[in-house]
């Protein structure tokens, strides 16, 4: 075991002088209309001729934007980090409406290796169209050799009014404090949940600032490095499961989340409503909980209250505000189906929250991957996955599913592959690029002669050799437990 | 009240003014006038000329900060700001009050201000302070705050104080062993020779399968406004009741009863009337159909309606909805009284009368009448309530929904009510006009009180009542009538015209007309009562009688005549 460090930590909040909150500006605006013009643009160079109408029309659009917000500002750039978009140093949010087009322009620009991307109040229709033209010819190459080509591509074209340049290196220093940070938060989620549900078992009540707080530290993390976080969710310890769990699908919800569009505020009462989806099993007898051989039905019976037990327990937990309502219909409802099987069977009629459908998603793919007293054996993640996807008899929200597979991968984060070079590897995040679902990248971990390699090295599955062929290519999901590998040393 | 002061040099570490990257002035100054606006916050509301005032001191002070820096970093200890380790502003007391104290003891180490903070976030800011002041322990701290708040332009570097002692993660403890590189390699030949075999989907590698189409954007877009628009409240106390019905354990109904209970009281505490309607007409059903309802659960529970329709909780709600700024809509105000017993009728009726802000009164009497329109005989009942204002009240919606139920109850108020119980009486009685009501008139022409007799009288004479005719001729020619005011004899007369038909005529004409044993006239009211009389009396017998004073010198019987001819009333 290791001793606490004694040292005070700050922490830095990830409240961002460019952040939202301020109102919609100009800037706001106008970079939200860039962006689904530069989308439309880069669809209509990628589907027609450039001499179609449409296409010419879609640049004109995308002209006609870039020199609105230079008129005003004076300035145009575009900075791509993390998933996040910049307009002149204003950040963008992503939701519902703007979901798609960000997704696309992200893809392109982390494609080409892209990171910020300037014009110049000169900027003309033909400008452009050789800027989209060349992004989308960038065959099999690695991103940083693709930004050497568009660039070259570029002055060759006579191209001056855009200028370009490669994503901010982030330094190993910066990498490890974030990462740093996320395992702080990832540690401090599980301590404080298990204070929470001792607290609940033992009829005390439980310290609710501390809940909020780490609730807040994970939506923080998500928001800013998502990565580092989902990773940590591979941490499936058997002795924590009750909660680990938690915070895994209070991790895996804010993420999803997040990719639905939700807002800072929303985010956090989705990850309440999650860090308390299981609350009720602190009413429920250890010895119940624990019990590895199969269960009777008294016993069934007990675990399967745990639900209804959820709300009642948290009717323990107030601090002096109002009782988490939110938190209630999420603990009631995560284990209904869609048609309201499933249990607890309601009496009156009622419609399932969105929320209670994605923590729902996020405690079904989290708990078959782990392993527990009664399942000894978890499933791969992938399995997991279409499972989820493809078996209507759980009962789970199609679209949510849709999106969670969006989210994770089709390879999940943490899920151990077989490599077509007879490599072994860990998915170590979904592919930046969309049309990747099934190219993660990858941490490989072991050789072709089967030598395990720590940590290892991060390669990403689409880049293709010069003839166009991939690299490495999976050709199967497998179970650490065979190699004798825990994924959670790879993200720890 | 601390006040804050100038840092003294001996208070200050060792920094060089000429190491700061400007002089600290301004800073200090920003401190000072943002102390007092903090201050001014806790003491005037937003729209208070000094509270505004302060405000604009403030943006005042950081414009000579932003003329050096675009960003303000400024440091808490648990008495001092600190700007580059220059004391800016120093509380030594660790009060509540204290600026720097009120960041340092919730974690705050560090605030960093950006350009456009003071446009809209200053105000932000200063309300968080005033919350946090005035915060219980156990409520949101000043870091909670500040995380909600979601600013723009302002940073902050906290110290967690709750979980700083949380050992980080260093893995799990081994439990597994890890693989020869032999097996491993040969477990890897293995999968992958029978993977070769097709075992990959390629379904699963089309990754436009797992994008969302706009049809499903949409459904997510409502979905979520749906979360954010449902009411909580009801559905939680939806899935109470659903456990209490399923769950039959005493130990778990008698939780959720006390839970129950708790959310009835906030709910009514906060106005928050369609969930407390919701729970009044869902207890029944609760208790109805839970299996195995013991008598006691089913007393405790399902009587929620009675008690909270009992005088003391109902008045407190009324009190609390007259002095609340913030008034339920009418229909969950209507929704939740039309659950209450119909013993709350007394207590909103005795209330009606006493609220003094006029829309609440609005939307209590609405309430109030549909409730009283369910339940007939407690509103009969409540004619003959001690409290006057409750039966003056029911009396008046006994008249205004034509309750002939009430009359026998009405009745008997008019027989001992005091004074204007009685007058109240006539009226509801009027505005119930049936032959009932105009019965239990009668014997009201001879009550001790003029305006009752005269508004008993009027209303039977409209209603031509012929039940009265007798008594109302006997006062016509009485002589006790003969001593009223004019007003009141021209009331009866008129009455008496209006019934009495051509064999009244001759006594009319005789008092109007005719000459005494001396050849003196009658009194002249008395002559134009009778005018009047005449006047409800059609044909031309009474015409005639009425054409013979026509040339009457004396002025009040003449108008009348005039009148009467005319064949107007009073």
């Amino acid at each position: 075991m290791t001793a606490p460090r004694a040292a005070k930590r700050l922490t830095l909040t990830m409240t961002s002088p460019a952040g939202e909150g301020a109102g919609d500006s100009f800037v706001r605006q106008k970079g939200r209309a860039f962006i689904f013009a530069l989308y439309g643009a880069l669809r209509a160079v990628k589907l027609y001729p450039v001499g179609n109408d449409l296409v010419q029309r879609a640049l004109e659009d995308l002209t006609a934007v870039a020199r609105e917000i230079l008129a005003s500002e004076h300035e145009l750039e575009l900075r791509v980090s993390g998933e996040f978009i910049f307009v002149n140093g204003t950040r963008l949010r992503l939701d519902l409406d703007n979901y798609a087009s960000f997704s696309h322009v992200l893809s392109v620009f982390r494609a080409n290796g892209i990171g910020v991307l300037g014009a110049t109040e000169a900027v003309a229709t033909r400008d452009w169209q050789m800027l989209l033209a060349v992004t989308q010819t960038g065959g099999g190459s690695a991103p940083e050799d693709r930004f050497h080509a568009v660039l070259d591509k570029l002055e060759a074209g006579g191209v001056s009014t855009l200028t370009l340049a490669e994503p901010g290196e982030e330094s190993g220093e910066e990498r490890e404090a974030a990462k740093e940070r996320a395992k702080r938060t990832y540690a401090q989620s599980v301590a404080v949940t298990k204070d929470l549900m001792t607290s609940v078992r033992l009829g005390r009540s439980p310290n609710v600032k501390r809940i909020k707080r780490v609730v807040q530290g994970i939506v923080d993390q998500i928001l800013n490095e998502e990565t580092s976080m989902v990773g940590l969710t591979t941490i499936r310890d058997y002795d924590e499961y009750t909660f680990t769990h938690s915070v895994n699908v209070c991790i895996f919800s804010v993420a999803l989340g997040k990719r639905l569009g939700l807002s800072k505020l929303q985010l956090y009462d989705l990850g309440m409503a999650a860090l308390f989806h299981d609350i009720g099993k602190s009413r429920v007898p250890l010895v119940v909980l624990n019990k590895s051989g199969g269960l009777t039905d008294e016993e069934w019976r007990t675990i399967a209250a745990h639900p209804w037990l959820g709300v009642l327990a948290l009717f323990q937990i107030r601090g002096s505000q109002e009782f988490p309502y939110r938190s209630m219909v999420v603990a009631v409802e995560h284990h209904m189906k869609a048609d309201l099987t499933g249990y607890p069977k309601p009496v009156r009629p009622r419609l399932l929250s969105v929320f209670s459908k994605i923590v729902a998603v996020a405690d079904g793919f989290d708990a078959a991957t782990s392993r527990r007293a009664y399942q000894t054996v978890p499933y791969s993640p992938a399995e997991v996955m279409k499972e989820l996807r493809d078996n209507p008899r759980r009962g789970m929200d199609p679209v949510v599913v849709k999106a969670f597979i969006n989210l994770t991968g089709i390879y999940p984060i943490g899920t151990v592959v077989v490599l077509d070079t007879f490599e072994l590897g860990i998915v170590h995040a979904v592919n930046p690029l969309s049309e990747m679902l099934a190219r993660p990248v990858v941490r490989v971990i072991s050789d072709a002669q089967g030598n395990m390699v720590r940590p290892g090295t991060l390669v990403d599955l689409a880049d293709r050799a010069p003839n166009g062929e991939f690299h490495r290519t999976i050709i199967k999901t497998e179970n650490p437990d065979r190699y004798g590998i825990r994924v959670s040393d790879y993200f720890t | 009240m601390t006040v804050p002061h100038r840092p003294s040099s001996a208070a200050t570490p060792a920094v060089r003014l000429e190491d700061l990257p400007f002089a600290p002035a301004p800073v200090e100054e920003l401190l000072r006038v943002f102390g007092k606006a903090v201050r001014a916050r806790q003491l005037y509301l937003p729209n208070n000329p000094v509270y505004r005032s302060a405000l604009d001191s403030v943006r005042a002070a950081f414009a000579p900060i932003w003329r050096e820096t675009d960003d303000l970093a400024l440091t808490f200890t648990e008495t001092d700001v600190r700007w580059f380790g220059h004391v800016a502003l120093s509380e030594p007391t660790k009060a509540a009050d204290s600026l720097p104290w009120t960041f340092f003891k919730d974690g705050v180490r560090e605030l960093r201000v950006a350009r456009g903070f003071e446009d809209q976030e200053l105000v932000k800011l200063l309300d968080i302070l005033q919350r946090v002041r005035k915060a219980a322990p156990e409520e949101d701290d000043l870091l909670t705050m500040l995380w909600e708040a979601d600013f723009a332009n302002l940073r902050y570097r906290y110290v967690d104080l709750g979980t700083e002692s949380v050992a980080p993660l260093d893995g799990v403890a081994a439990d597994v062993q890890p693989a020869a590189p032999g097996e491993v390699a040969q477990a890897v030949r293995e999968v992958s020779e029978a993977s070769r075999s097709g075992v990959v989907n390629m379904q699963d590698f089309d990754a436009t399968l797992h994008f969302l189409d706009e049809s499903e954007l949409g459904y997510l877009r409502r979905e979520i406004e749906r979360e954010y628009a449902s009411d909580l409240r009801q559905n939680v106390l939806a899935i109470l009741l659903d456990i209490f019905e399923s769950q039959e354990a005493p130990h778990v109904r008698e939780e959720i009863t006390e839970i129950i209970e708790t959310m009835m009281l906030l709910m009514l505490a906060s106005g928050e009337l369609r969930g407390v309607a919701f729970l009044l007409s869902e207890v029944q059903a609760a208790v109805t159909r839970g299996a195995n309802v013991t008598a006691q659960q089913r007393e405790r529970l399902g009587e929620l309606p009675d008690r909270l329709s009992a005088p003391e909780p109902l008045g407190q709600l009324l009190q609390s909805l007259d002095e609340s700024a913030d008034l339920p809509p009418q229909a969950a105000l209507s929704a939740m009284i039309t659950e209450l017993r119909p013993a709350a009728l007394e207590t909103l009726f005795g209330w009606i009368g006493r609220l003094r802000n006029p829309a609440v009164r609005t939307l209590v009497e609405g309430a109030a009448e549909r409730l009283a329109a369910g339940n007939l005989q407690e509103l009969a009942r409540l004619v003959q309530a001690n409290e006057s204002t409750v039966a003056l009240e029911a009396m008046r919606r006994c008249g205004a929904m034509k309750t002939t139920a009430a009359v026998p109850a009405i009745a008997r108020v008019l027989a001992d009510g005091a004074t204007p119980m009685r007058q109240a009486a006539v009226h509801a009685l009027t505005a119930i006009g049936t032959p009932g009501a105009m019965q239990a008139l009668e014997r009201t022409i001879d009550d001790a009180d003029r305006d009752v007799r005269m508004a008993a009288v009027r209303t039977l004479g409209a209603s031509k009542h012929r039940g009265v005719f007798a008594r109302l001729e006997q006062a016509v020619k009485g002589r006790k009538l003969r001593d009223a005011d004019l007003t009141e004899k021209m009331a009866f007369f008129e009455a008496y015209g209006a019934m009495c038909g051509d064999g009244g005529i001759a006594y009319l004409d005789s008092l109007l007309n005719g000459k005494g044993m001396f050849g003196k006239r009658q009194d002249p009211e008395l002559r134009a009562c009778a005018a009047m009389a005449l006047g409800r009396i059609d044909g031309k017998k009474a015409q005639a009688a009425l054409q013979q004073s026509a040339g009457e010198k004396d002025i009040v019987v003449r108008n009348a005549v005039s009148r009467a001819m005319r064949g107007g009333g009073e």
